[in-house]
């Protein structure tokens, strides 16, 4: 393989009002890992979609053996060399290993496709990772009977099967057990030899250890470090990660104290579902309660799960009485509200106007012929507590900034006056003073004894704003954070799986 | 897309003026009062049977119902064969076609719902079955006769020449704005067609919904199908397969999207209206069949083109 | 439905969903059986042979409609361009039987149908116009375009190529060879690039076309496909019936959507093939057939008829429905 170096300088992308790359560089060589790091919402897989040609960048400039390349597609950048392993974006369920790993790009003899070869490359592709691969992943095994793990190096062959220069892995061990992710970076090693040039995005503190040569650290959209890792410690570096960041007026409604003498409004015993792996919690009337970790362990589907809206087993208690939640309108007659992680494809209807949206879950209330005035009346005052910007309760939601939908998302709830507030991560792609508003609106509810369970995936946020924070790994609560703990050092420790120094109180059961 | 923005009723209701002017102008006598209330009468029919399909379109998915043509005709013949002539009887006939037009119709929504039968199949299946219901009901012999009142209504005009099924279309429209806008059902249906997730997070019953909307079209073509039988006074065994796939063009004139979450009846009414005019127009001109069917056809396409495009996967 | 899949083993999933026509083909031996306990001459050769020509129309349309259906979309307007192309074939066969002027009304039936089928998938891949509403408009175009070519029912077709169906080559009828054909050329075109990429677009087509494939053209030629095999079907009709027909398609497309899904294909695209359309096509005769030899009275015979086909249909969701309960 020829050398190859590529450097991505000062990169910038804004998507509407926010800013995911402010000035991002990184550059990468022959024969070397590059590790990209940063906390939560830091702008390191924006970085990757740029390089992988899949995002066009507002600015800076990215070069490719010294010359500037322009991506207009993921397959041009392809063509040039570069590969990205996806999480699982890239691959059709329906079709098998062998039919996916050549997809576009099929050995052909007269316009045929030479199905023995294809299934032999793949073959040879697969038992690159022998022992690390689940018992029926073969070239003609369909890729929806495989594991996501399984599915995650299906990704990996892929892109390896366009021999890059280059290749990205964003996040690419997050769903690798541990017999793989070693078979991986053995790989790695092998492929460093050959003069591939590596960038490495991830969280995982030990891996990142073990496999990268340098690492550039993203903070708020900017590179605020590079470091070579053989002389740099894993303090130094999530010290990167955290330190300073943009100031943000926090509403803080924090005693921090023990709420212990708080009726518990919220418990779990043993909770599983599909991707839960038995959780037990307890959650009190005016606290709230963060759910921290990196993304995807699970705290999602508890807010789902918790809400009705998934499968599981075990046991749920509201105010110490079981409850059976097959279907949100159950749990919503319970008293529960939930505001989805996805604000434009869960949490709202975008083409319907704001009454409607606010009006959703309560229609009933209104008679079999809709009180429209006493709605709309009520709708107003929903709005106006809550400061809604916006031309008028009839125009449509998608006409609103980001933080003014969310608090159409949380309006809708809150006309119903509910005891238990389920939010996942509610303030992602809000601006600043939107953020704000929804910080007080959270610390009035508390005030009134509403319980709230947060997920957030901005690491300060859980620690201004909570009172408890349950770091959530592999479905499971694994550290429960309070008091002196619940810092944002500490967070960040226990969600890369860091060891810490400091001693934390034991978590609520179920733990890992 | 600026041409996107403007209003597809107001579009469909211009288009309709246009058609209306251009047959004056071909045809003397078109234009005519007569004649005009003559085309709102045939457009009555589609419109009444493209009520439910509105309804189901709506709920989003790109759902169609296409059993509406057996139902009108089952609807047809139940008041024919039942009723028989006698007014009191035929009310009660009425009755039960529209109760055996929601039942059928909960049976499509069911096998929908529950089973996960393609719509496009299920509604298909059942179209099927009606059509061999009605031949046992009518054990290939069709003997009956459509009630006077019933003709009177439809046929005979009511208040300034305005023949009372127009009335009565006019009527339905009311409820339909009604039904859609003035109650939890309506808005719970907005909200399925626009986002599933969405409608179930925020505690609707989806499958409850499609299942009354199913019911709903299932009872509406019923309906559409015995004010037909007041029209023509005949029942003849594919009386209504003509206004299978015509109801479903006239929701998509009338704005409603087929993704579903977006539309209203008024613009079904439009778009019922612009169908019938085109038809009514091409006939006028005596024009060859073969010509009628063509320009229909490339009207359907140049009023998609307006707007009846999807997004690019490129985002 | 595919937490239903996911309680079946792998394995039993793979084949399920590979051999999407396992189900068809069950159906498939069931109707057999009962055809053969209610009538056993029904299988003799002569006799099956003719029974099953009436549905090879349905058999060359239905094969279009599965390759617009794996694509993703679908094709209400094939009926009409059957009716199209088959007045083609007979008014310029109709004249003499030279084989030049055969060859010519064969090329432009064919063409007929390709560029009808060309203009469904320009309107649909390029100009993003809904399949369902588009196909509907533009048979109406095709349906006018045949009644321009022949007003009226008639025509006839040249006295050597009426046999067609009732030469035997080899000892087998020609429908068997015709299903053979039709097999060993979806055989020839699933093994192509166009193969994986028809399954991929179909399957998911942000997947499809982040891997670089170019799903508007492979759904455009999916439609110019279903445009040449309703061509085929218009052919088959005029040779099996001798004459020519400007109306009347709207059943038979009805019919191929039923015969594609009763075959394992989804509607929804990305799996299936033309073997379970094809078996489909045959459930679909055996059913009638079956209803007609069971000395039910004539006028339930559709009803029944159309009962078997919706349970038929249902299987599938039923099989699902209690897998799910089991789980749960």
């Amino acid at each position: 393989m020829a050398d190859v170096s590529l450097s991505a300088q000062h990169l910038v992308k804004r998507y509407g009002g926010v800013v995911a790359l402010a000035d991002s560089s990184l550059d990468v060589q022959s024969g070397e890992v590059v590790a990209l790091i940063g906390a939560n919402g830091s702008g390191k897989s924006t970085l990757g979609k740029i390089i992988t040609g899949a995002v066009v960048p507002d600015g800076g400039r990215l070069l490719l053996d010294g010359e500037q390349a322009r991506f207009s597609s993921p397959q041009a950048a392809r063509r040039m060399g570069i590969s990205a392993v996806y999480q699982e974006l890239s691959l059709v369920a329906d079709m098998t290993v062998a039919e996916n790993v050549w997809l576009a790009n099929e050995p052909l003899a007269l316009g045929r496709v030479r199905r023995k070869e294809r299934k032999e490359r793949t073959a040879r592709l697969l038992s690159l990772f022998e022992d690390a691969l689940g018992p029926s992943v073969g070239p003609d095994a369909l890729v929806s009977a495989l594991s996501p793990s399984d599915r995650q190096i299906v990704e990996i062959l892929k892109a390896l099967s366009r021999e890059p220069r280059v290749m990205i892995l964003d996040e690419a061990t997050a769903s690798l057990g541990g017999r793989q992710v070693e078979r991986l970076f053995e790989l790695v090693g092998e492929w460093k030899a050959r003069g591939m040039a590596l960038i490495f995005i991830s969280h995982r503190m030990e891996e990142i250890f073990q496999i990268a040569d340098r690492a550039t650290v993203l903070r708020s959209g900017r590179t605020v470090g590079a470091a070579d890792l053989k002389e740099t410690s894993e303090q130094e570096l999530v010290g990167l990660m955290i330190e300073g960041g943009i100031a943000e007026q926090r509403h803080i409604a924090h005693p921090g104290e023990t709420a212990g003498e708080k009726t518990v409004l919220l418990e779990t015993e043993d909770l599983r579902s599909s991707v839960l792996n038995g959780v037990t919690l307890q959650l009190r009337e005016g606290e709230i309660l963060g759910l921290g970790g990196l993304q995807g362990q699970g705290q999602s589907n508890l807010l789902l799960t918790l809400f009705g809206a998934a499968p599981h087993s075990g046991t749920i208690r509201l105010a110490g009485e079981q409850v059976r939640l097959s279907h949100p309108r159950q749990a919503m007659k319970q008293g529960l509200a939930f505001v989805p992680g996805d604000r434009g494809g869960e949490g709202l209807l975008p083409i319907r106007s704001i009454l409607e949206n606010l009006l959703l879950p309560s229609w009933s209330r209104y008679g079999a012929f809709l009180n429209m005035r006493r709605a709309r009346n009520d709708s107003e005052a929903v709005s106006q507590s809550l400061r809604l910007k916006m031309g008028s309760l009839d125009h449509p939601v998608n006409s609103l900034s980001g933080g003014n939908a969310q608090k159409v998302v949380l309006g809708k709830w809150l006309m119903r006056g509910p005891k238990v507030l389920l939010l996942d991560d509610p303030t992602k792609g809000v601006d600043v003073g939107a953020k704000g508003e929804f910080y007080k609106i959270l610390s009035d509810l508390r005030e009134r004894g509403v319980a709230i369970l947060l997920h957030s995936s901005d690491d300060e946020e859980l620690v201004d704003l909570c009172d408890r924070v349950l770091v959530m790994r592999d479905g499971v609560v694994s550290r429960q954070l309070s008091g002196g703990n619940l810092n944002k050092s500490v967070l960040v420790s226990a969600s890369v799986g860091a060891a810490s120094s400091s001693s934390d109180s034991a978590p609520s059961g179920g733990a890992a | 897309m600026r041409v996107l923005r403007l209003n597809p009723i107001a579009i469909a209701l211009i288009l309709a003026v246009i058609l209306f002017v251009v047959g004056g102008i071909v045809q003397p006598g078109f234009a005519s009062y007569g004649q005009g209330m003559n085309i709102l009468r045939l457009a009555a029919f589609l419109g009444i049977v493209a009520a439910g399909q509105t309804l189901v379109i709506i709920s989003g998915g790109e759902r169609i119902d296409l059993s509406v043509g057996a139902m009108i005709t089952l609807g047809a013949i139940l008041v024919f064969r039942f009723g028989d002539g006698q007014n009191d009887q035929a009310l009660l006939a009425l009755a039960l076609a529209l109760g055996v037009g929601l039942l059928i119709g909960a049976i499509n929504g069911l096998g929908i719902t529950v089973l996960g039968i393609p719509p496009l199949v299920m509604t298909l299946g059942m179209a099927g079955v009606i059509q061999g219901l009605i031949l046992v009901i009518t054990g290939g012999r069709i003997e009956g006769e459509a009630a006077p009142a019933l003709t009177s209504l439809v046929s005979g005009s009511l208040i300034f020449g305005i023949p009372g099924v127009v009335l009565l279309w006019l009527l339905l429209g009311g409820v339909m704005w009604l039904v859609l806008q003035r109650t939890a059902y309506g808005r719970r249906l907005f909200a399925v067609g626009t986002n599933r997730v969405t409608a179930k997070l925020s505690g609707v019953r989806v499958p409850s919904v499609l299942v009354l909307t199913y019911a709903l079209s299932g009872m509406l073509a019923a309906l559409g199908g015995v004010v037909l039988l007041g029209y023509t006074e005949q029942v003849f065994l594919n009386l209504g397969d003509p206004y299978t796939l015509p109801s479903v063009a006239a929701v998509v004139i009338g704005g409603t999207l087929l993704a579903g979450g977006v539309g209203s009846y008024f613009g079904t009414m439009a778009g019922a209206l612009v169908l019938t005019l085109l038809t009514s127009l091409l006939t006028a001109l005596e024009l060859p069949e073969s010509a009628r069917l063509m320009v229909y056809g490339a009207t359907l396409l140049l009023l998609l083109s307006l707007y009846g495009r999807q997004k690019a996967l490129r985002q | 439905m595919s937490a239903a899949w996911a309680s079946i083993g792998p394995r039993l999933r793979r084949v399920a969903l590979r051999q999407s026509y396992a189900f068809a083909l069950l159906l498939l031996v069931v109707a057999v059986a009962i055809n053969y306990y209610l009538q056993p001459t029904f299988f003799q050769p002569g006799i099956l042979s003719g029974n099953l020509l009436l549905f090879v129309p349905l058999m060359l349309v239905a094969v279009g409609q599965t390759v617009v259906v794996i694509g993703g979309g679908i094709d209400l307007s094939l009926g009409a361009i059957v009716s199209m192309a088959n007045v083609i074939f007979v008014s310029l066969m109709s004249q003499e039987a030279s084989p030049s002027r055969i060859l010519l009304a064969l090329a432009a039936g064919f063409l007929a149908g390709i560029l009808a089928g060309a203009l469904n998938g320009f309107c649909v891949a390029v100009l993003r116009f809904q399949p369902i509403v588009t196909t509907f408009a533009t048979s109406f175009i095709f349906a006018g375009l045949a009644l321009y070519v022949l007003p009226e029912p008639g025509g006839v077709m040249p006295p050597g190529l009426v046999n067609f169906f009732y030469i035997n080559p080899l000892g087998l009828p020609m429908v068997l060879w015709v299903v053979i054909i039709l097999l060993l050329l979806w055989a020839l075109l699933r093994s192509t690039r166009y193969g994986p990429y028809l399954y991929a677009t179909g399957g998911r087509d942000l997947s499809a076309f982040v891997s670089g494939v170019p799903v508007s053209s492979v759904r455009f030629l999916s439609y110019c496909i279903a445009g040449l095999m309703a061509a085929a079907g218009a052919l088959a009709l005029a040779l099996s019936t001798g004459t020519g027909n400007p109306i009347g398609g709207t059943d038979l497309m009805l019919q191929s959507i039923v015969a594609v899904v009763l075959g394992g294909t989804r509607l929804s695209g990305g799996q299936g093939g033309v073997a379970g359309s094809i078996i489909g096509v045959v459930i679909l005769s055996l059913i009638q057939s079956i209803v007609s030899f069971s000395g039910a009275p004539s006028s339930w015979q559709t009803l029944i008829n159309g009962l078997i086909v919706v349970a038929a249909l249902a299987g599938p969701g039923l099989v699902a429905l209690l897998g799910r309960r089991r789980r749960a």
